[in-house]
């Protein structure tokens, strides 16, 4: 990497961006307390609060302009991502989002009619996180309200619809995951082949890396004002726990991960958006760092809340349950480290 | 939101160019060499010949010896000097904040040829703050001055005193009113080393870098070396602190770091970009080039993930964050290397000329400069997280077993 080039290294938010993450942070939390969430439960969808994200724009404010949509980037998607993400909203916006930027991108008509649904919501879009071969089954985050799936399968790119959406399966972070098996699946349309198809799947898989990155700094920091607060009113000894290094340290480490995380996230975003080819390798990054700071800060978020923090009943739970329950569905961070390795060795020949 | 390049306009262009020759001819292998061997963070002839062209403290305008440089131009300059070798500029850091000290308190008479002789590179100025049991706590410090007509007696030492062997003067932080509050008994001076009774003594530090002890015994100073006002040395020290560790907003357009780590990551930068330089030229047991190697990839992988880290955190939490970055992944990719990595930038054999040697030791140093990350881990939890003073054991409220709120 070159350490001597000039470039600026301003992480401010243009005042239009500002808007929209206090427009989205205002939504959520005012039409998604954590009372939604858990009532959402186990499925992980409240068509309710999709249908009034949908009014927002949600849906077609990454879309292309010629699309329908007002052709935001996936700058101002990260900001919504991560107020979405300190509600940990019962909503599938990172999969439908990412994988209808990447229908719209395959500019094919076919498409047409599943791109409408799309945009207004009514026909939600997810990514096969893994190519898709035949005789085996894989699970889909957002499978279980899905009607499509976009995957790849061989040197194709194929869209696979279904009119009934597989049957939700229970997992640790209460989202609508389901198991696909596609051999059954017979409506399939060939989006892309070759090379268009490996680009527009790495472009959605790499959007994808960015927005959960995003989704997972928002939901650490919810978890982390938590337990500020309640350490802040906890007594042990005589004294609030947190006067204690023991405890206070710890949480000004989570602090401190979550603000490298945010900007890491928003970085990727940049330049996903304005310059894709120069830092190939800051999606893993980001990906891989927001989910450290994840499993680390509501690990230890529950954790200094002592007993409490460990029953189903402290809001902290919700947090520690998702941080996991959302990151997995992005890949190992191991896999996700050797790529980055590849970019640093590639850049060093 | 701007991580583009900087456009550089023919004029800039030029400038940069003039640079590059003008630091690549001043920074010779003797510099290095020097360098390597004292540890000093300075260097005579590299001052020197920065001073003359008003490029040691360029920010500063041309009548007081810099160049007038804006932010861009003074982004160039901090590129290529890091492009150099940034060990040797330390004196120039230290010098910095009290010549803004000196410039804002001193009478005009006194403070023009000290800041003269600095923009020259003829003069450096160290940091006399901590002392031998005080460590980061500044506040408390103890060398004793006392009044006497227009003159002062100093007495008592300083520790970490880096830069003190080559340096002309010491910012210096007295008690002048052992009875009032800490922090409202401080005076500073700007002490002339050479005065007599005072006396340096090197100590070595396992980075290479030579701080020292100094010893001050009845040194005589006269009143006008006072910096500021007489018990007023705290917001004398204070008004540049503040300016320095600011977690205010980036106002400059991105043209300064974020992150006040960044120099800590950037040794971690060129580590990894050693290692990798080296995974190709490399031959594994299995006969496969090391960069095929998934303990490699995987590695530095894991390692440029913390470079980012460090980079990308903004204010104090970056100085936490790229320490710990640097002290971990210095040491794993020390490991991962193997013997090769333990060899100086001298010896035949080692990796980047030693960079990879030299981070695990340095990176020591990291948890500890400009107060330790305990330090600033309580600022952060005081001023980022709203989090009440810490209660210390042996306090009265634990020893007493009484609430405290």
């Amino acid at each position: 990497m070159d350490l001597y080039e000039l470039r600026r290294q301003d992480y401010t938010l243009e005042e239009i961006s500002q808007e929209v993450l206090v427009a989205f942070g205002d939504f959520f939390r005012d039409q998604c307390p954590t009372s939604v969430v858990r009532a959402a439960e186990p499925l992980g969808f409240d068509q309710d609060l999709w249908d009034r994200l949908v009014e927002m724009g949600t849906t077609t404010m990454g879309l292309p302009e010629s699309a329908g949509g007002d052709g935001a980037g996936v700058v101002e998607l990260a900001l919504v991502a991560e107020e979405f993400g300190r509600a940990v909203a019962p909503v599938p916006y990172i999969e439908h989002v990412v994988t209808s930027r990447a229908l719209a991108a395959a500019a094919n008509p076919a498409l047409d009619q599943v791109l409408a649904g799309a945009a207004d919501g009514s026909h939600i879009v997810a990514l096969a996180s893994f190519p898709i071969q035949p005789g085996s089954r894989q699970l889909v985050p957002a499978g279980a309200v899905a009607k499509s799936v976009l995957g790849l399968a061989g040197d194709d790119l194929v869209l696979y619809t279904v009119t009934q959406s597989p049957a939700h399966v229970r997992n640790q972070g209460h989202t609508p995951l389901a198991w696909w098996d596609f051999d059954s699946v017979s409506d399939r349309i060939v989006v892309a082949s070759g090379a268009s198809a490996q680009r527009i799947y790495t472009r959605a898989h790499d959007e994808r890396m960015v927005l959960m990155a995003s989704a997972l700094v928002g939901m650490t920091e919810s978890a982390l004002a938590l337990t500020v607060e309640f350490s802040k009113t906890r007594e042990t000894m005589g004294v609030l726990i947190s006067t204690l290094q023991g405890v206070a340290f710890p949480l000004t480490d989570i602090a401190t991960n979550i603000a490298g995380a945010r900007n890491i996230a928003r970085k990727a975003a940049w330049f996903l958006d304005h310059e894709p080819d120069e830092r190939p390798e800051l999606p893993a990054i980001a990906m891989v760092y927001s989910s450290q700071t994840a499993t680390h800060g509501t690990t230890n978020a529950a954790h200094f809340q002592g007993g409490l923090g460990f029953t189903l009943e402290a809001d902290v739970s919700l947090y520690f349950l998702r941080s996991k329950g959302w990151s997995a569905l992005a890949g190992d961070p191991s896999a996700h480290l050797v790529d980055i390795g590849d970019h640093v060795l590639a850049s060093a020949k | 939101m701007d991580f583009a390049l900087v456009d550089l306009d023919e004029e800039h262009r030029a400038l940069q160019q003039e640079i590059r020759e003008y630091l690549g001819e001043l920074f010779t292998p003797d510099v290095f060499a020097h360098e390597h061997e004292t540890g000093d963070g300075f260097n005579s002839k590299v001052y020197k010949g920065l001073g003359a062209k008003g490029w040691l403290y360029p920010e500063l305008p041309v009548e007081q010896g810099g160049a007038g440089f804006s932010l861009l131009q003074r982004k160039i300059m901090d590129v290529e000097l890091d492009r150099q070798d940034a060990r040797v500029m330390m004196m120039r850091g230290t010098s910095s904040l009290p010549m803004s000290a000196v410039r804002k308190y001193m009478p005009a008479e006194v403070s023009q040829p000290i800041l003269k002789a600095c923009a020259q590179g003829e003069a450096v100025i160290c940091l006399g703050y901590s002392e031998p049991d005080g460590g980061s706590d500044i506040a408390n410090a103890k060398v004793r001055a006392v009044q006497d007509g227009d003159m002062w007696t100093i007495n008592g030492s300083k520790m970490w005193t880096t830069g003190a062997h080559v340096s002309t003067y010491t910012f210096l932080v007295t008690r002048t009113d052992p009875e009032a509050p800490k922090h409202k008994g401080i005076t500073m001076f700007l002490v002339p080393l050479n005065t007599p009774g005072v006396t340096i003594q090197g100590i070595r530090t396992f980075s290479g870098e030579r701080t020292n002890i100094v010893y001050y015994e009845d040194v005589q100073i006269h009143d006008r070396y006072r910096v500021g006002g007489v018990n007023d040395g705290w917001s004398v020290l204070h008004g540049p602190l503040d300016a320095e560790h600011s977690i205010g907003v980036d106002m400059s357009g991105g043209l300064t770091e974020l992150s006040i780590g960044v120099g800590f990551a950037h040794v971690l930068g060129r580590s990894i970009n050693d290692v990798a330089a080296w995974a190709h030229k490399t031959t594994g047991p299995d006969g496969r080039s090391m960069a095929e190697d998934i303990r490699v990839r995987e590695r530095l992988g894991a390692a440029l993930v913390e470079f980012e880290a460090g980079v990308s955190t903004p204010g104090p939490m970056g100085r936490v964050r790229a320490s710990d970055a640097l002290v971990k992944q210095a040491a794993i990719l020390q490991d991962l290397v193997g013997p090769a990595g333990l060899l100086p930038m001298d010896e035949e054999g080692s990796i980047g000329h030693g960079d990879v040697e030299y981070a695990h030791r340095f990176a020591q140093g990291t948890g500890t400069y400009g107060g330790t990350v305990e330090v600033f881990r309580t600022i952060i939890a005081q001023h980022v997280l709203g989090l009440p003073k810490a209660s210390y054991p042996g306090s009265k409220v634990f020893l007493a077993g009484k609430k405290k709120g």
